[in-house]
């Protein structure tokens, strides 16, 4: 262990990752690390998206020196509500193919009943 | 939809960040939000629909404990899509805090240095100490560095990284100040035992301190003291303890082997402590309450519940964070007999049981809250039921 950190020496690198190996959860080889990238690239989106947000809600509100008011900018809870609807809404989206799949479960729409269409709108 | 705007209460040490960290942390509650209120619940018709016919067809018998279901659903994509966003939304989380907490941490640690000299109360911790292997082997909760590594002597970056982790992985439902065990706890206490009013009060595992605060609201002439193995976690609690007008000891000791004279509380708690600890460990530091406590005393700890109180599907799914989240005694914690481990340690069996406090976030009239102490749990919500599992044991008067 060394000394305090702030009169003496340089500010610690944090660690980024957790000790304890990472469990794979997809048979395809990359697949986990695909869908990590594309999480991350989801949260940027929604930052940016957020970011605007700010930036329209300030202009109208004030319209004064944008990147100060930014950073002291704290939204309301009307605010809050309106981008935890679109956060929501937009995984809704992005996890468009997995609750078809679920659906589909429900529902009992299958590979075997689409094939079935198909061979009967032949025949019929 | 139900919409969660939960928002933490910010303090002089909690590391927030600027607009475009926060709004990135933001979104991974959003993401954990929903992961719970949307993609798990498929996870049952799936279940219950293709993967248990598939285990059925390959084994002859359809699944009947968690690990039977566990190897039905491991292989199925729905549950690898589940259990692959939750763990992601995880590391997203931690990324989230640590990249803002890196930029300020020069500043945040001066902060804790120059609240802890303000105040009153002992901070203790001790560069020989030595953590045990349950909390050094895996990053707990995956939460990088775990709760003990120091860089420094005032490092207190283990702990600003947790308390803003805690906000967000309960998704802002442990309250504004992250004190919501804590809280119900001391509701439970005045509800279930108004003639109590304890002097000497001691938190074991009490991180930063955030369950720790509400017994001194609670009781503000006792005198209160938490205690952990995580020298970077006591060093933030002592000086967020200073910065929300508290005084509360931080001491880094452990809590199998405290070091505290016989008899020296009226009251021990902990909070999501035991799920943290080993199989060896939890006999020990039941037996360390009993010698800590005068008698009369009492023994409450909060954590979550055994899983003979749930079926085993819900099993299954609580189970999952022993696999994919570092959290290495979660499952097993769950199967130990606890109210045996207490009579053990000396408590009389008749002053040992398991009961609900209702989560004080959640607290409504008194016939809402009998109805969530009688509700079955329900996947999906922050804590089973809408109030956290407590052990409560009385040393004999």
């Amino acid at each position: 262990m060394s000394d305090s950190f702030q009169e003496d020496g340089p500010i610690p690198e944090l660690r980024r990752h957790a000790k304890g190996k990472r469990p794979g959860f997809y048979e395809t080889e990359g697949m986990d690390e695909a869908m990590s990238m594309i999480m991350v690239l989801a949260s940027e989106f929604c930052v940016l998206r957020d970011r605007v947000d700010t930036i329209e809600h300030i202009a109208r509100i004030k319209g004064v020196d944008l990147a100060k008011e930014i950073e002291s900018f704290e939204p309301d809870l009307a605010i809050l509500e309106e981008r935890e609807k679109r956060r929501q809404g937009f995984l809704e989206r992005l996890y468009y193919v997995t609750q078809k799949k679920a659906a589909e479960q429900s529902s009992n729409d299958t590979e075997e009943r689409y094939h079935e269409v198909l061979k009967d709108i032949a025949e019929t | 939809m139900q919409l969660n705007i939960f928002q933490q209460q910010p303090h002089a040490v909690l590391p927030i960040g600027e607009h475009d960290d926060r709004v990135r942390q933001e979104f991974s509650k959003s993401f954990r939000q929903y992961i719970q209120n949307e993609l798990l619940p498929g996870l049952t018709p799936v279940f219950e629909g293709r993967a248990s016919r598939k285990f059925e067809n390959e084994n002859g018998h359809p699944p009947t404990d968690r690990h039977e279901i566990r190897k039905a659903m491991v292989p199925d994509v729905y549950f690898q899509t589940y259990a692959s966003a939750t763990r992601i939304a995880q590391e997203m989380l931690w990324e989230s805090v640590i990249m803002p907490l890196q930029k300020d941490l020069p500043e945040l640690t001066d902060k804790a240095a120059a609240l802890s000299d303000q105040s009153n109360s002992p901070l203790e911790t001790d560069s020989d100490f030595s953590v045990p292997r349950y909390i050094s082997e895996l990053d707990i909760h995956c939460m990088p560095g775990g709760y003990a590594t120091s860089h420094a002597e005032n490092d207190i970056a283990a702990g600003a990284l947790y308390d803003r982790g805690v906000y967000l992985y309960s998704m802002g439902f442990m309250g504004p100040d992250n004190d919501d065990m804590g809280q119900s706890v001391c509701n439970y206490i005045k509800r279930n035992l108004p003639e109590f009013f304890p002097q000497y009060i001691l938190d074991l595992g009490c991180t930063i301190g955030h369950s720790t605060l509400p017994y001194k609201k609670e009781f503000p002439d006792a005198d209160v003291t938490g205690i952990d193995v995580a020298a970077p976690c006591i060093r933030y609690a002592h000086a967020r303890a200073a910065a929300m007008g508290h005084d509360v000891g931080f001491l880094q000791r452990n809590a199998e082997n405290t070091g505290f004279e016989d008899g020296s509380f009226d009251l021990i708690v902990s909070h999501i402590l035991l799920h943290e600890t080993s199989g060896k460990a939890m006999p020990k530091i039941f037996e360390e309450c009993y010698r800590l406590l005068k008698p009369g005393g009492y023994m409450i700890h909060a954590d979550l519940p055994p899983f003979e109180k749930m079926g085993p599907f819900m099993q299954f799914i609580l189970d999952n964070e022993t696999y994919y989240n570092n959290e290495p005694f979660w499952g097993a914690m769950r199967t130990m007999d606890q109210i045996q481990l207490a009579t053990d340690a000396g408590f009389d069996p008749d002053s040992v049981r398991f009961d609900t406090a209702p989560m004080a976030v959640m607290e409504l009239s008194a016939e809402d809250q009998a109805e969530l102490e009688d509700r079955e749990f329900v996947a999906g919500e922050y804590a089973p039921g809408g109030g956290w599992e407590v052990l409560i044991a009385r040393k004999d008067p």
